[in-house]
């Protein structure tokens, strides 16, 4: 917990001067603790939080206790007027959130960013960023991008898009290109579809479908075993030292 | 290790022979005595290691062995001449004597006479695994014996 | 051992398809399930011999034959599903050599067995594969193959010539390749292509006597003698294309590496010691078995609990030892070429265990259970989508390693979802011997032998010519035999073939 964190909270609750204040300071925690019960808590009825103004009474710590008490600080656990404020800060903001809830569900991240004018406007350079996905044109040149990469596609175009990028990425960079024979792998495909999945599901389209999961799930079991073994290799950079020694066997003769 | 005398230099004849088993060796063995006979058993496993006149006789290693019965006995006889052969001093015997053959407690103290064996001076003979209880007699009557070894 | 007529014995097997045999119980006594083996027509014929043999008067052998020995791993206590002789199958110790038990971990009668994992503990295969093709190694072909010889320390007495000493042992069992990988001596990616990922997290090296590990300190990254052996291979036919293709292998005449080896001294002291446990523990528990070559010890008991714990640690070590001598042949490789192993692809295409006890997942009776599968001779064939397999593997299931014999081929076969249900997962693991060594020995030449593959086109280095004979193809069942019947019999696909041209051997 911070000072930070306190100043942020006061903010939100439309304190009048939130970096100015400092619990530290006596009575500017005791003024705090009574502008947070009249104005955001309200445990007590008015004529109930006399004692609690009387600021500078000398019986104003066992006012505060009663008052925590009634509000359910845990003063054992929290011990300097920090931490305190902090939690009836909290509290508080929990309380206003409650009364308004309407109004506070809207405030997401992104729409409080979009809402801040002193952002600067960045005019992006990325041709992409000003495309309309969601457009027809944008669709139309999905589909033929995929058709031409003889890509099948999915409903969503961006799922579509994505599948292209691989392709284009994987195998028609530079080069890929170059030396298509580093890439493109040798021989002839598996004839996955003609093998044994070990079980039937009494549908073809549902084996066919668990097929290629099950091709994914080795894709994925194989990219694991070359990463245990790229593990291996780097710690026998560390441990290995082959010896032979001719002389302690007589080999051949 | 104790000093060779004149008299050690004497090579017994063979009594021994190896019989038809599948893919093991059986060995048959026999002599004027059960000890004689023993004896011929342990040089007939050396002689199935290599060729037995490669092996001069240069040192000798003490071999004792119990058992529980006789069978036992040999059984753990012939392990301890292979072991001698297989680890630390490599040692192959041209002849294996045997010194006490206790037959009521079941105990044998021998001594081989050879020496460490050594490539490109003995010739490789084939390799004996294990000794096996497998179809083991011991013909008290006949002074014979029958045991397969595992190749 | 029931003493019947041959006839009278015929009556319990049941011929149920062209590839598969049904024992009934009562063929030994107390069968708990039922046995079933896998053969065709020429295999079959061997495996009825060898019945008829054992039934004729008089007989002493050492082993009995191989379908009373599935009928008595039948009757082992908390055997599920069936016991299963593959393709392979011959007599061996307790267990028959290619036959696959598992047990109920949730039943607590159930037992483990030493006989039931062999006496090399993790024996299996593993297969490298290179961007190398026949007509880049014809003309050095017997460079490379002195070259691999020069590298691998193979047969009786050698030793291992990475420097260990008993520390780095200790750390070796418990970890498996992962202690390799740290050492530097493979790469990242072989790791991913081996069964538990190389490293069986139960092995606890205080549970193995000193023993075992003075044996197997030396003998570190040694390749054996025996039926062991390191092969350059040559891709000779694709029958599963796509499969070939997730594993490499573009196109007929691609160059291979094939290493077959174990545990060694240490695997062969941990199970001869554990044998020696189990004989007391079965007294103790009353445990009954048809025979005493079945040493068994429930797997919950002390006795089961650490032969599985240090036969763990010999999986350890058999992983480790092939992953020294993958180093050593990508050290031979790299020299003969002067390039590196990278620039040579020399990827692990997979690792199989082919003498283990795994605790998996079966569905027994519609139920999911944890068995623990005793596989000795028998290869782990996962189906396609199998958790446990690597995800390279996902869609065409499993890599299954068949080593043939010195100048045979080898296979490649995948696992299918009929072998998981039919037989846990496994099928056959090599070609199984048809000969007794000391018959070999007497009918076959040594020079004979070799000029035999000689004339093949196969360059050979070998450390005792004994040897030779005893494992000429002549000794053993043919191993196309085998896999064409795994295949008919569906229990796992042919995918690859492959023939030597160059032998490194004990």
């Amino acid at each position: 917990m911070s000072y930070a964190n306190v100043i942020r909270k006061l903010k939100a609750l439309g304190y009048a001067s939130p970096e100015s204040f400092n619990p530290i300071r006596e009575k500017e925690f005791r003024n705090m603790v009574v502008w947070l019960e009249d104005q955001k808590i309200r445990i007590y009825k008015i004529e109930e939080r006399a004692e609690l103004r009387k600021l500078e009474s000398p019986h104003w710590m066992n006012s505060f206790h009663q008052y925590c008490t009634d509000v359910g600080l845990p003063i054992t656990l929290l011990t300097t007027p920090m931490e305190q404020i902090e939690w009836l800060l909290g509290h508080a903001s929990r309380l206003d959130y409650a009364d308004n809830v309407e109004k506070y569900q809207s405030q997401t991240a992104d729409s409080v960013s979009n809402s801040q004018s002193s952002v600067p406007k960045v005019v992006s350079t990325n041709p992409l960023d000003n495309l309309l996905f969601d457009s027809p044109e944008f669709k139309k040149g999905v589909a033929s991008l995929a058709e031409k990469l003889k890509i099948r596609t999915h409903p969503d175009q961006l799922v579509t898009l994505e599948a292209c990028c691989k392709l284009i990425a994987a195998r028609l960079n530079e080069d890929a290109l170059a030396h298509p024979e580093f890439v493109i792998p040798k021989g002839k495909a598996f004839p996955f579809m003609d093998t044994d999945i070990g079980f039937n599901l009494g549908d073809p389209v549902l084996n066919k479908a668990a097929k290629i999961l099950n091709l994914l799930y080795i894709q994925d079991l194989r990219s694991l075993q070359t990463k245990i073994n790229e593990a291996i290799v780097a710690v026998q950079n560390v441990t290995a030292n082959p010896k032979t020694d001719t002389k302690l066997g007589k080999v051949g003769f | 290790m104790s000093e060779i005398n004149e008299e050690d230099w004497f090579i017994p004849p063979v009594k021994y022979e190896y019989l038809d088993h599948t893919a093991d060796v059986q060995i048959h063995a026999w002599g004027d005595s059960l000890q004689e006979a023993f004896e011929q058993c342990a040089n007939a496993m050396y002689g199935y290691m290599t060729e037995i006149e490669y092996v001069e006789m240069k040192e000798t290693q003490e071999i004792e062995a119990e058992g529980d019965d006789l069978l036992g006995l040999l059984f753990h006889f012939l392990d301890e001449c292979l072991f001698l052969f297989s680890a630390e001093p490599f040692f192959i015997a041209r002849k294996v004597q045997i010194l006490e053959f206790d037959r009521e407690n079941f105990k044998i103290k021998a001594r081989g006479f050879g020496e460490t064996f050594e490539l490109g001076k003995h010739p490789q003979g084939t390799e004996v695994k294990a000794i096996t209880y497998s179809n083991m007699q011991v013909h008290e009557d006949k002074n014979e014996l029958f045991v397969i070894i595992d190749i | 051992m029931v003493v019947r007529q041959y006839n009278e014995e015929l009556k319990y097997l049941e011929k149920i398809s062209a590839h598969c045999w049904r024992i009934k119980k009562g063929f030994q006594p107390n069968m708990n399930v039922e046995g079933v083996f896998y053969v065709n027509d020429h295999l079959e014929k061997l495996m009825l011999d060898e019945l008829r043999n054992a039934c004729r008067p008089g007989m002493v052998g050492g082993f009995l034959p191989g379908v009373k020995q599935i009928a008595n791993v039948a009757a082992l206590p908390g055997i599920v599903g069936k016991s299963v002789g593959l393709p392979d199958v011959h007599s061996g110790y307790g267990f028959a050599i290619g036959n696959m038990a598992a047990f109920d971990i949730g039943d607590p009668k159930s037992v483990v067995s030493p006989g039931g994992v062999g006496f090399d503990i993790n024996c299996g295969v593993r297969l490298l594969r290179t961007n190398l093709w026949e007509k880049d190694v014809l003309p050095v072909q017997e460079r490379l193959a002195q070259s691999m010889f020069d590298h691998i320390p193979v047969g009786v007495g050698s030793k291992g010539i990475i420097p260990m000493n008993a520390r780095d042992l200790e750390e070796a069992l418990e970890m498996g390749m992962d202690w390799s990988l740290r050492e530097g001596y493979i790469w990242a990616e072989d790791k991913e292509h081996c069964e538990e990922y190389g490293r069986m997290l139960s092995a606890d090296p205080s549970k193995v006597s000193m023993r075992a590990k003075k044996r197997g300190l030396p003998q570190l990254g040694t390749l054996g003698a025996g039926n062991h052996y390191a092969e350059i291979q040559i891709v000779d036919e694709i029958y599963d294309k796509w499969a070939a293709g997730k594993m490499g292998i573009e196109d007929v005449g691609q160059v291979c590496v094939m290493i077959h080896s174990g545990s060694r001294g240490f695997g062969h002291q941990v199970a001869t010691d554990a044998l020696v446990q189990m004989e007391k523990a079965m007294k103790r528990d009353n445990i009954e078995t048809n025979d005493r070559q079945l040493a068994c010890a429930r797997i919950s008991s002390q006795e089961g609990q650490d032969y599985l714990k240090s036969m763990a640690a010999a999986a350890n070590f058999a992983w480790v030892n092939r992953s020294s001598m993958t180093f050593l042949c990508r050290q031979a490789f790299a020299k003969q070429f002067n390039t590196t192993p990278d620039d040579l692809d020399m990827h692990v295409i997979y690792d199989v265990s082919h003498n283990i006890a795994k605790t998996e997942e079966h569905i027994v009776d519609g139920k999911q259970k944890t068995l623990l599968v005793h596989r000795k001779g028998s290869t782990r064939a996962f189906p396609p989508h199998h958790p446990l397999i690597p995800v390279d593997y996902q869609l065409t299931g499993q890599p299954v390693l068949i080593g043939g014999t010195m100048g045979t081929c080898s296979y490649v076969l995948t696992g299918t979802e009929k072998g998981m249900q039919e037989t846990f997962g496994s099928t056959c693991h090599g070609a199984g011997r048809a000969l007794s060594r000391a018959k070999s020995r007497r009918n076959l030449d040594y020079q004979e032998v070799l000029n035999k593959l000689e004339a093949q086109g196969i360059s050979i280095r070998v450390a005792s010519p004994k040897l030779v004979m005893e494992e000429a193809p002549e000794s053993y069942k043919n191993v196309t035999d085998v896999v064409d019947t795994c295949h008919a019999a569906g229990i796992s696909n042919k995918a690859i073939k492959l023939r030597p041209i160059a032998v490194i051997k004990g």
